[in-house]
């Protein structure tokens, strides 16, 4: 491999990693004021115009504070819990193709950090990593509250990772390969010329169950029981202050970020639009944008939504899991079991 | 030694030694942490001899699913650090080191004897090259179909069993 290679495989790699947390950023000022928007107040609207240097104050504030650790907490495991939510959060987003391939001098250059056959599979996997983070948080922590949040945090993602796998299990089958590349590859055209080949149409169920795991999984509003404020203070992350909770916050917007990316390419047709055929690296800053623009009205939507409905009860949250959403997946899985069937006979 | 050789090595040594901290371990969750770097380590030698479908699956359901469950039973119950009972007698270590360097022998052996030798390593492909789930797949749906159904009958079967052991009796 000539230098030129390993400068773009480098890109490849760290690209994906280190675009995550600048987006944060921004998104954290969105959120305050989207939420200042639907509760009707100004919001965050001091700091620099409309209040954008909020963010980069407040990130200022996190760094310089003073990191307290309760004197009985578990050393090792305090400390590890939130670089494992930040690991787990900037590692996901490698197997998403986020902008068409470029071809370039007679090489052939993916936009995506790791075209791994696995695909989607690698995604859960990582998935479960940051588990292991809200549940050492809670533990380590040695404090009733964080401990309350962390046992929370496991029963629920167990039992939504669920709903979600058997909904993903649905496009997988359909596009009959785990790869994301094959999965945006199989929704290009149009049915009758006018609707998009999207995933979403002949997989609306398994779309409404995936998007609705997709907030229990990054533990967002109305799932946000580990943290719950009115019953256990602030959850796994209550002994946690300065960079240390900044850290888990930050893993909170990547996580949203990375579901909406996802949802965008499992259900949306990912960088691709119908009639748009993109060529070279013009195509492919097209195709980031469009990517850019579905993937943010998926957060969008994230945030709409914590803003607009109450905390779901500890036992509510376990029924939607297993006696909705996890019925409603599998009958997607037989819808999309039986329409691939009728395909191949034909 | 090539450096494929060598990741997978590295790996499979954390494997093993974390294996060992989850046994000597005296804190319950601290030997259920043990497991999950266990098992991450191991899910990365899978992917050193050319397996990352298994690698995916023992991360998602050992790391993911089964381990997040211990964790939670753990805390649950609050179980606590083992206390020693003074039970222990010194001639139960000597005795426990020589079976586990007989069987440690044994298993060498017979590894050796039948010839088993590393699978091809990850080392020359990239890992855009890795092989594709759909041949696992395909030989389970052909060649190993009887047994796939029938673990999936197996694991059924567990399913009611755990579903009667739960329930509550009806107050007559």
């Amino acid at each position: 491999m000539s230098l030129v290679d390993w400068v773009i495989l480098l890109l490849r790699v760290l690209l994906p990693a280190l675009i995550m947390p600048v987006f944060v950023i921004p998104l954290t000022w969105l959120e305050r004021r989207g939420a200042a928007f639907i509760q009707d107040r100004p919001g965050p609207n001091r700091v620099g115009p409309l209040g954008l240097g909020q963010a980069i104050a407040d990130m200022i504030k996190m760094f310089t504070k003073e990191a307290v650790m309760p004197a009985s907490a578990d050393r090792l495991l305090f400390l590890l819990a939130p670089a494992v939510a930040v690991f787990a959060a900037l590692s996901t987003f490698a197997i998403v193709p986020y902008a068409s391939t470029i071809e370039v001098g007679g090489r052939t250059i993916p936009i995506i950090g790791a075209d791994l056959s696995i695909g989607i599979l690698y995604l859960f996997a990582i998935t479960s990593l940051s588990v292991y983070a809200i549940v050492l948080a809670g533990w380590a922590s040695n404090d009733k509250f964080a401990l309350m949040g962390g046992i929370r945090s496991s029963a629920q993602i167990i039992s939504y990772e669920l709903a979600m796998t058997t909904a993903a299990a649905g496009v997988v089958l359909a596009a009959s390969s785990f790869r994301l590349p094959d999965i945006i590859a199989m929704q290009q055209g149009t049915w009758l010329g006018i609707i998009p080949r999207w995933n979403v149409f002949p997989q609306l169920l398994g779309f409404i169950v995936f998007f609705i795991a997709a907030f229990a999984e990054t533990n967002r509003l109305p799932f946000d029981l580990p943290e719950a404020e009115p019953e256990l203070v602030a959850g796994y992350h209550t002994e946690y202050s300065a960079m240390r909770f900044g850290a888990f916050q930050m893993a909170e917007y990547v996580n949203v970020m990375v579901a909406s990316a996802v949802t965008t390419t499992l259900y949306f047709g990912g960088w691709s639009i119908p009639g748009f055929h993109p060529h070279g690296v013009v195509g492919a800053i097209l195709s980031l944008l469009i990517f850019g623009a579905k993937t943010f009205l998926f957060v969008g939507v994230f945030i709409w939504v914590r803003w607009t409905l109450p905390r779901f009860r500890y036992d509510q949250l376990m029924k939607i899991g297993w006696k909705a959403l996890l019925p409603l997946a599998l009958l997607n899985l037989l819808w999309i079991a039986a329409l691939s069937a009728w395909r191949l006979s034909r | 030694m090539s450096a494929g050789r060598l990741a997978f090595d590295a790996f499979a040594l954390v494997a093993v030694v974390f294996a060992g901290l989850m046994v000597a371990g005296k804190d319950p969750i601290k030997s259920v942490l043990a497991l999950v770097v266990s098992f991450f380590a191991l899910a990365a030698t899978y992917v050193m001899v050319l397996s990352p479908f298994i690698a995916g699956l023992q991360v998602i359901v050992y790391a993911g699913a089964i381990l997040v469950l211990f964790l939670f039973v753990i805390m649950l119950l609050n179980v606590g650090r083992e206390k020693p009972d003074g039970s222990r007698r010194p001639i139960q270590t000597v005795l426990g080191s020589l079976s586990v360097a007989v069987f440690a022998t044994l298993l060498l052996g017979m590894l050796r004897g039948s010839g088993a030798r590393l699978p091809p390593q990850a080392e020359a492909v990239g890992p855009e090259q890795l092989p594709d789930p759909a041949a696992i797949a395909r030989l389970l749906f052909s060649d190993y179909l009887l047994h796939f159904e029938a673990v999936s009958v197996l694991l059924l079967a567990a399913l009611v069993g755990a579903f009667v052991l739960a329930r509550r009796e009806e107050a007559p």
